[in-house]
């Protein structure tokens, strides 16, 4: 009888554990459809220290807006975002919307909205149509574009001053000798990123150079020609040490950093480090100027990140939709953007921000950019395949590099 | 000879009637334990092994059962055995220079000597401190191009210029072992002080009356009294280190490759970038058989509860 009495208090505890953390699992939809008012949860990453105020403010006006909806904002950074992201599905708790990267695996599983589903027929015309080409998938757009941005050479020029380089280098021989002269003063001439942060981004602005690239949508190629050449001359840089030490290790934001304090030669950098430089170290004299390739043709790594939402719940599409709408309106969208120091991916933005000093640089180069293969399933992979191998470019042979990474997008796909 | 004394032990012997009911009586109180050990413990331990043996896509749904693909899968990744003697190197060398250490320090303390209290007190700062904020201290300082370790180092002519430490495999495992150290000798001295104060007086002096020396009467006589602390430090410094991922993740987090990780770091990688949960279920599954063959084994062996 005891016995039996300690069996079920044993029981009912575990039973009761299961239920709460069925609950954590399941996520709680039912008690927000009883109630009026629709919750929407997001999940961003923090492309700024001032990225969760902007976003807070947005929602505060839409909520303002739209009465009965809440969104509840979560705030990731890049390194952990899809990792948070990929639990949170594997619970069945997917975020509404979702400010991120790629996106073919999730909509190839069918757990996305489209994008006619989401938003209206008018904020849907206003994007650039280089920028609606990367958000589709087998003739199906799932993303809205939310911003852009290209890579440029960003070069110290009381360094360049000091060797005795005259003008930013447009060539790889070019940019070589340069970073020899540089280095021969006794400062690391170019800066190479080739760390677990963003060596894929590093390695695409090289291989872009040289006519290469990651692949498409079907196929992912890294272990072609032109990217072994490209590689060749990254590892022969290394070896001729014109680089900062430790290249295959050094991360990209605390080089940006060495950059900025003077420290390194050249590095190629974003629109946002701009407005770094003006706050960290006014006095860098420094200049931005295309980036070096192969041939001297122009090439560089475009980036876009795009909003998308996910399949939770239907009476959540049009609340959904109202919050695209109302962010994607040129007051709200036009802030965002030009605070966040990006490029605009609406015609009616690009419009706004023409007259912008800063960004014109960049918005020249965007044309020739090469974006990463986003829509391909196996993108995933080989972007995590370049963040763990790339950097062993500085201790083994670039074909044998170049090899691990492609068995590792093959293996995904 | 001399004749030892027994250390007072008390023994509660009860009934097996008694002992049952007051377990039902004990219930209630014991609940809400019950309840966190299912929930933090048993089931999310569960989840684990059956994810396992599934094959979850990259977006993170679970497609199908697999059966043990997944474990022969990881079982032949090439770079395992590199892994697994990291791991065993990093376990071995902190938990033993932990334990050497903290005897010293231990020994130490537990002499009187004027200010000891604040010396006993300071030893507890690494504890009381978050490992990460530890480790990430450790880390800008170790920088080469703003750490004030390097810096130092350069000043006091040791090194030419500074050195990526962070930034190497051998350098980076042994500054991670370092910080390894640092962190676990307050938990190991304050047992093993506990242990320590646990040494009966009549004992040490009766050693002393039969003539043994310091160094004798320390071997001898105080070291086989700690057994019991001795174990339980070492078991739990065992668990701790095997299982640690910030040190680890801060100090070696940049290098490229997997010849710095240990099967934690590798854990997390394949997580991270392989984006491939079912087959980190399987590798942290072998962990988790691991530490139980490791604390089963020791417990045979070391019997660290036995009380005599």
């Amino acid at each position: 009888m005891k016995k039996r009495l300690r069996m079920s208090m044993v029981a009912m505890a575990a039973v009761g554990t299961l239920a709460v953390s069925s609950c954590g699992f399941g996520g709680g939809g039912s008690a927000e459809a009883e109630g009026e008012g629709t919750t929407l949860n997001m999940l961003v990453p923090s492309y700024s220290d001032g990225t969760k105020a902007l976003w807070e403010g947005v929602i505060e006006d839409f909520e303002a807006a739209n009465e009965g909806v809440t969104v509840n904002l979560q705030i990731e950074s890049w390194e952990n975002l899809e990792s948070v992201l990929q639990t949170k599905i594997q619970a069945g708790e997917a975020p509404d919307i979702y400010n991120g990267g790629a996106f073919s695996a999730f909509a190839s599983e069918g757990l996305l909205y489209s994008a006619e589903d989401i938003a209206s027929e008018d904020t849907l015309a206003d994007f650039q149509e280089s920028f609606v080409e990367n958000e589709s998938l087998e003739g199906t757009q799932y993303g809205l574009p939310l911003l852009a941005s290209a890579r440029a050479l960003f070069y110290n020029q009381d360094l360049f001053d000091a060797a005795g380089v005259e003008a930013p280098p447009t060539t790889w021989e070019e940019l070589n000798d340069a970073a020899a002269k540089i280095t021969a003063t006794g400062t690391p001439g170019y800066g190479m990123p080739l760390g677990s942060e963003e060596a894929q981004g590093e390695s695409l602005i090289w291989f872009a150079g040289n006519g290469g690239g990651f692949g498409d949508a079907t196929e992912i190629t890294v272990d072609t020609p032109e990217n072994l050449e490209a590689a060749q001359f990254m590892k022969k840089m290394i070896t001729d040490g014109v680089t900062q030490p430790d290249p295959g290790a050094t991360q990209r934001t605390p080089m940006i950093n060495v950059f900025m304090q003077g420290q390194i030669g050249m590095v190629y950098a974003l629109p946002q480090t701009v407005g770094q430089i003006e706050e960290a170290n006014p006095d860098l004299n420094y200049g931005i100027a295309n980036v070096p390739t192969n041939t001297g043709e122009p090439a560089t790594l475009g980036v876009a990140d795009r909003l998308l939402a996910f399949k939770n719940d239907e009476t959540k599409q049009e609340a959904i939709t109202s919050f695209m709408d109302f962010f994607f309106a040129e007051d709200q969208y036009v802030s965002w953007v030009e605070t966040e120091g990006f490029l605009p991916s609406t015609k009616s933005g690009a419009e706004a921000m023409a007259s912008n000093e800063t960004l014109k640089p960049f918005l020249e180069m965007l044309p020739d950019a090469e974006f990463y293969p986003t829509s391909n399933p196996a993108w995933n992979a080989t972007d995590g395949a370049f963040k763990s191998l790339m950097g062993l470019l500085e201790t083994q042979e670039p074909a044998s590099v170049l090899e691990q990474i492609q068995a590792k997008a093959d293996a995904a796909a | 000879m001399s004749t030892f004394q027994q250390p007072p032990t008390t023994r509660i012997r009860t009934e097996r009637g008694q002992n049952r009911e007051s377990l039902v009586a004990a219930l209630p109180w014991i609940g809400p334990v019950l309840i966190l050990i299912f929930g933090v413990v048993l089931f999310p331990a569960a989840y684990m092994i059956y994810n396992s043996t599934r094959r979850i896509s990259q977006a993170g749904t679970d497609v199908e059962g697999v059966g043990f693909a997944n474990f022969s899968r990881v079982l032949a990744d090439p770079n395992l055995p590199r892994i697994l003697l990291n791991t065993l190197v990093w376990v071995v060398v902190v938990v033993t220079v932990t334990v050497i250490l903290s005897l010293a320090l231990a020994n130490f303390l537990n002499k009187p000597f004027p200010g000891r209290t604040l010396v006993r007190m300071a030893v507890v700062v690494p504890w009381a401190a978050s490992v990460v904020m530890t480790t990430t201290v450790f880390y800008y300082g170790l920088d080469r191009d703003y750490g004030i370790m390097n810096t130092f180092l350069v000043d006091i002519g040791l090194l030419d210029s500074p050195y990526g430490f962070t930034k190497n495999v051998a350098t980076a495992l042994g500054a991670a072992i370092v910080v390894g150290i640092f962190v676990s000798i307050p938990f190991t001295t304050y047992t093993l002080l506990a242990g320590l104060q646990a040494v009966p007086g009549d004992i040490l002096e009766a050693a002393k009356m039969d003539g043994a020396g310091k160094v004798r009467t320390y071997f001898l006589v105080v070291l086989p009294q700690l057994r019991s602390a001795l174990a339980v430090a070492v078991l739990i410094n065992v668990i701790n280190v095997f299982n640690n991922l910030p040190i680890l993740r801060i100090m070696t987090g940049s290098l490229p490759g997997y010849s710095a990780d240990t099967l934690m770091t590798y854990i997390f990688k394949v997580l991270q970038f392989d984006r491939r949960l079912d087959l980190a279920s399987a590798l942290s599954v072998i962990n988790f058989a691991i530490v139980i063959v490791i604390v089963a084994a020791y417990v045979k062996i070391v019997k660290p509860m036995r009380e005599d």
